[in-house]
């Protein structure tokens, strides 16, 4: 009973994990960028999706629809008004534009933070399910909307996985990864590259936050959070690699609900965050990163 | 020892700081017990984004937690001081105990490169809020922590030992960035293997800017929660808290040490200035450091000394 | 310590070396990158090292600096063996390093940045000692930098900076110098008042080690040459001798200078590629001097000189991957304000002499992601032509481009750059650390290119003799400049023997 239980919940929650941080580390391993205004991008998504669901009474698929743009919009202003201008700037020296592009996100996801909070409060959002009701699995009542969660991710990371491995556009965004400058000279612009990949980034943040709205529901104090455990996520499975981020996903996933079902929910993140300090320590490039 | 006085004497920096210094004292005497209220909480703030300038600009460390070395010597204090010790040994054991925190962080830092050791450092200030909120019943959780001593009543008593408080630290910092100590720290961190190749340890260097940072940070963390008469975790060890003392360091000039302190000043007073906005205030101030990082990026001292950084 | 001002001259054949190396080996995983190598240097002694890319040379000096440790042998300082110490503890030890590339501190003066060399590895040094900042002064006024003293490196002349650097080498009167590269980015006239002060240290009765490309630039200064191949020492003696030398020879030139005949070509088509007085700079070093060269339909023009000569600037700028004053006209338009992409599509495609594969990708998907641009049949026909060109391909074409052999890893990239179906490709240096075998297969392939298709070759070589038979003409490239222009034959009469 309880096993089916953590199974099930430990899923859910893992593939939200895993969406989240495909991202981010899709993001870092093509473009470079760290990008701090995840959670804020996330959250945009989530209240867009309360928003157009709640003042427009569209129903909950609609509203994921229009939170997922809003997610893309997001990412965009974030590409053009604060990552691309600080790459471009001539009065960064070249050794800290990394540091500039950190701080530029983090300043921007709290603006973002603020911006929500002011309009729409800092109370937390929630969506209606996108399918509602339970259903019966292993005898445990579940809700299908955590299962609705699951499948969406999946379909969505499998797609990614087909974009990749299959695509041409998806070659591109690998060999980008491996060597940008081996691309230009072979006649693609990285610009059009770097698009690319803001978008996909976009849509991956977005449907992340939308999914958490209808789960366990979203709130703008929650932005640097959910930035935190996505980038925990993804130093532990290795920066730059989806697989590890997925791995990683599920590892703390489990974790979680493992301790918050057999221990208690206020340590929920203890054995998760103990990882992470052994990982940090002992093999810092993560579980599964490139050198 | 001529050598280092003349160039205290000749540095422009130092008279900006002399003239602010003493526009800063002479406030007691006109301003409201709020707006001293708020230059002490500002003057501790210059304290964190100080050592903040020394890892980063010297060490070229960036720490993007800094508040896991204030939070640690804060939380020390506070906690010691709950079961009854004197306050001037809580603030010795802060110290402590954020050096502690700075040899910790310096382990990883010393093997990391880039965006890793910035990844850990903000990694390093989830687990000590986490570690906090767990165990509530001691620490007082999200909540805070209650001291039993506090340094004064009297706002201007407050005032006057921060402004103290940040001098000192200030000038301490400041003649380190500028002796042969700095130097060796800047070419540690610009470069390590020419300071290798000059006879120079770079490792002990650097973790020493690493602990130099640390205490200074813990210590302000410490006599702020000894001011303030509670410790809590959205004071000391919340992220954002971080951000901004980077932002106050980044806003006043990078490696200039005098900088981070009139950028925390700066940063504070304006999010006081714009309370009347309500939650937009904040959206402001980092709306304003967002446009500072991208077109005066040697920030406000920068403009006062109408340098640039070389490239 | 000695007073580097007043030294006296030291006993001619001092009996201890400062410098003695004994069986050096170093490995990087299983490529042998110094093997057993063993030489001395004593007191008032210049040695030259010398080797081409890959030849160790470069490794040798970093473990004599402390920043390998080696897999076997010794390295004695004035006695001590400091194999495997950190590098400070071996500066400290008596080793001052002459870095190729200068690396000032930017925020600190010229006197700031020497002052540096000076301080001890203190902790609490608040305060420096007295003498420091005079000590300081002298030394730049020895190597000449007393007029700039208090300005910072930014403003500082190339030459300056390179000053500057041996300053601090000698700031804390090491007994073993290390200069690497000493002349590279100067001018003649610098090249001598930068010989004069290595001959000083010389003088001093210090010990120099040289580390250089070729053995022309430092054949003045060093007293004995020691020359390397692919880890090896291939010679050994004075400069005149290892100049003389046949395998030294063999390695720079490739061989023996023998002239295949070359199907004549028609009559000079219009220029294809048009370079007019290019000059690049990095930072301070002139990378290149007001270079000219064209290129016309069909031909195949070679590119040679040394490392360091020139050759992978001139060919950056092209690309467009460098910024540069002056012109590259291509087919009739400018190529300037063009992204490095849009000059490839343009039909300007460089195989670059790092390759720039992507190495965990296989084989055919680095010739599928060259093959984008074109349709599904122009690039499935382009594949086949280009498996045939080089069959090896053909079997590997699941493999990792990573796990291949350097010779492999240069067919491909041949091969991807090919996939393209570029108007000019640029070659650069395509035969660098090949076997015999694998350059055979590659001038084949090049041969057949020619005479199969109506490419436009621009070609980029140190090793002369693989360039010769292709070339409808040669430019010779020497620091930064073009310093010979003319057809094979006459290369041969001409220049062979000032080649080296």
């Amino acid at each position: 009973m309880l096993t089916v239980q953590i199974l099930i919940d430990g899923f859910a929650i893992s593939a939200l994990y895993g969406l989240g941080a495909v991202g981010f580390t899709l993001m870092f391993g093509v473009c470079g960028v760290l990008n701090l205004a995840h959670g804020a991008t996330m959250v945009v998504a989530a209240v867009t999706a309360w928003v157009v669901a709640g003042q427009y009474a569209a129903n909950p698929w609609v509203a994921a629809v229009a939170g997922t743009a809003a997610g893309v919009l997001t990412a965009f202003a974030t590409y053009f008004l604060v990552v691309r201008p600080i790459q471009r700037s001539s009065s960064v020296p070249a050794a800290e534009r990394e540091i500039f592009v950190l701080t530029g996100t983090l300043l921007w996801g709290v603006m973002i933070q603020e911006a929500v909070a002011y309009f729409y409060t800092d109370n937390p959002k929630t969506v209606r399910p996108l399918i509602a009701g339970v259903m019966q699995i292993g005898g445990v009542r579940t809700p299908i909307n955590e299962l609705v969660i699951a499948v969406i991710c999946w379909a969505v990371i499998g797609l990614l996985w087909l974009l990749v491995n299959r695509s041409k556009a998806g070659k591109v965004l690998l060999a980008a990864s491996i060597n940008p400058r081996a691309l230009s000279i072979l006649g693609f612009e990285l610009s059009r590259v770097y698009l690319l990949v803001w978008t996909i980034y976009g849509v991956l943040a977005g449907i992340a936050g939308v999914l958490l709205a209808t789960f366990l529901g979203a709130s703008s104090a929650q932005s640097s959070q959910l930035t935190a455990s996505a980038f925990s996520i993804v130093v532990l499975g290795g920066l730059g690699s989806v697989y590890g981020s997925l791995l990683a996903a599920y590892a703390v996933g489990y974790l979680e609900t493992l301790t918050a079902y057999l221990i208690s929910p206020t340590y929920r993140t203890v054995p998760a965050l103990v990882l992470l300090v052994l990982v940090v320590y002992v093999r810092p490039h993560g579980l599964l990163g490139r050198r | 020892m001529t050598d280092t006085i003349r160039a205290l004497l000749t540095s422009r920096s130092v008279w900006i700081a002399l003239v602010v210094l003493t526009v800063l004292s002479t406030l007691p005497w006109v301003a409201s017990a709020y707006i001293l209220g708020v230059l002490t909480i500002a003057y501790y703030f210059g304290v964190f984004a100080m050592s903040w300038d020394l890892l980063f600009g010297f060490a070229n460390e960036v720490n993007f937690g800094p508040t896991f070395l204030i939070g640690s010597g804060a939380y020390a204090a506070g906690l010691l001081n709950a079961h009854g010790v004197p306050m001037w040994v809580c603030l010795i054991a802060g110290g402590a105990a954020a050096l502690l925190g700075g040899v910790v962080l310096a382990v990883p830092a010393l093997r990391l490169t880039g965006p890793y050791f910035g990844l850990t450092t903000l990694v390093a200030v989830l687990l000590l809020q986490q570690f906090i909120i767990i165990f509530a019943s001691s620490t007082g959780g999200e909540i805070g922590l209650t001291m039993n001593d506090i340094l004064s009543t009297e706002a201007i008593t407050n005032y006057w030992y921060a402004l103290g408080f940040m001098t000192v630290c200030g000038a301490v910092l400041f003649t380190l960035s500028r002796s042969p100590v700095g130097l060796i720290l800047q070419a540690s961190g610009q470069d390590r293997i020419g300071a290798s190749a000059l006879g120079f340890n770079v490792v002990k260097h650097k973790l020493a800017a690493f602990c130099i940072s640390a205490v200074f940070s813990g210590l302000a963390g410490a006599m702020m929660v000894f001011y303030l008469g509670t410790a809590s975790v959205g004071t000391v060890v919340d992220v954002s808290v971080g951000a901004q003392v980077i932002i106050a360091a980044v806003l006043g000039g990078r490696r200039t040490i005098v900088g981070a302190a009139i950028g925390s000043i700066f940063l504070i007073l304006a999010g006081e200035a714009l309370r009347p906005l309500g939650q937009l205030s904040t959206f402001v101030v980092s709306g304003v450091a967002l446009l500072v990082i991208l077109f005066f990026v040697d920030g406000l001292m920068g403009l006062l000394l109408r340098r640039r950084e070389e490239p | 310590m000695a007073d580097p001002l007043h030294a006296p001259a030291p006993a001619a054949g001092a009996r201890v070396p400062l410098l003695d190396v004994q069986g050096l080996t170093k490995r990087f995983g299983g490529l042998v990158a110094a093997k057993d190598i063993t030489f001395q240097i004593r007191a008032g002694e210049i040695l030259g090292l010398i080797g081409p890319n890959g030849s160790g040379k470069s490794t040798v000096m970093q473990v004599i600096m402390g920043l390998h440790r080696p897999n076997a042998g010794a390295v004695r300082v004035v006695g001590v063996d400091v194999a495997g110490w950190p590098p400070h503890r071996i500066a400290r030890q008596g080793v001052g390093i002459v870095f190729q590339h200068s690396r000032p501190l930017h925020r600190q003066t010229v006197l700031e940045n020497i002052m540096l060399g000076l301080l001890p590895d203190k902790l609490l040094k608040l305060v420096a000692n007295r003498h420091v900042r005079e000590k300081a002064r002298q030394i730049a006024e020895r190597v000449g930098l007393g007029a700039v003293l208090n300005r910072k490196p930014s403003t500082l002349a190339f030459a300056d900076l390179r000053r500057m650097e041996l300053a601090k080498a000698i700031a804390r009167d090491p007994q073993v110098v290390l200069v690497d590269e000493p002349f590279a980015g100067l001018t003649s006239g610098e090249v001598h008042a930068f010989a004069q002060l290595i001959a000083d240290f010389r003088a001093d009765g210090r010990a120099v080690l040289l580390v250089d490309h070729n053995v022309k630039s430092i054949a003045s200064l060093a007293d004995r040459v020691f020359a390397m191949y692919l880890g090896e020492r291939i010679a050994e003696g004075t400069a005149e001798e290892v100049t003389r030398d046949r395998t030294v020879r063999r390695v720079y030139l490739g061989g023996g200078i023998d002239i295949v005949s070359r199907p004549t070509r028609p009559a000079r088509n219009a220029p294809l590629l048009q370079v007019e007085d290019v000059s690049v700079l990095y930072g301070k070093a002139q990378a290149l001097e007001r270079v000219s060269i064209h290129v016309d339909q069909g031909e195949c023009v070679a590119v040679v000189g040394l490392n360091g000569a020139g050759k992978t600037t001139l060919f950056n700028a092209i690309s467009g991957l460098v910024p540069y004053s002056g012109r590259i006209g291509w087919d009739n338009s400018d190529l300037r304000g063009r992204s490095p992409a849009a000059i490839a599509r343009g039909g300007v495609v460089q195989c670059p002499e790092t390759r720039e594969l992507f190495g965990e990708m296989s084989v055919r998907e680095n010739l599928d992601l060259a093959g984008q641009h074109l349709t599904e049949a122009q690039a499935a026909e382009q594949l086949e032509w280009l498996y045939d060109l080089f069959p090896r391909l053909r079997d590997r074409e699941r493999q990792t481009a990573r796990t291949m052999s350097g010779g492999e890893q240069q067919m491909l990239a041949i091969a991807r750059s090919l996939m393209m179906r570029p108007k000019l490709l640029i070659l650069d240096e395509p035969t660098l650390g090949l076997a015999p075998v694998i350059l055979e297969q590659i001038s084949n392939a090049l041969e057949q290119l020619r005479n199969t298709t109506s490419i436009t070759v621009l070609l980029g070589e140190q090793n002369v003799t693989f360039a010769l038979p292709h070339a409808d003409r040669i430019y010779v490239m020497e620091h930064a400049r073009i310093v010979w222009e003319g057809e094979p034959s006459a290369f041969a009469a001409e220049v062979a023997a000032t080649y080296l």
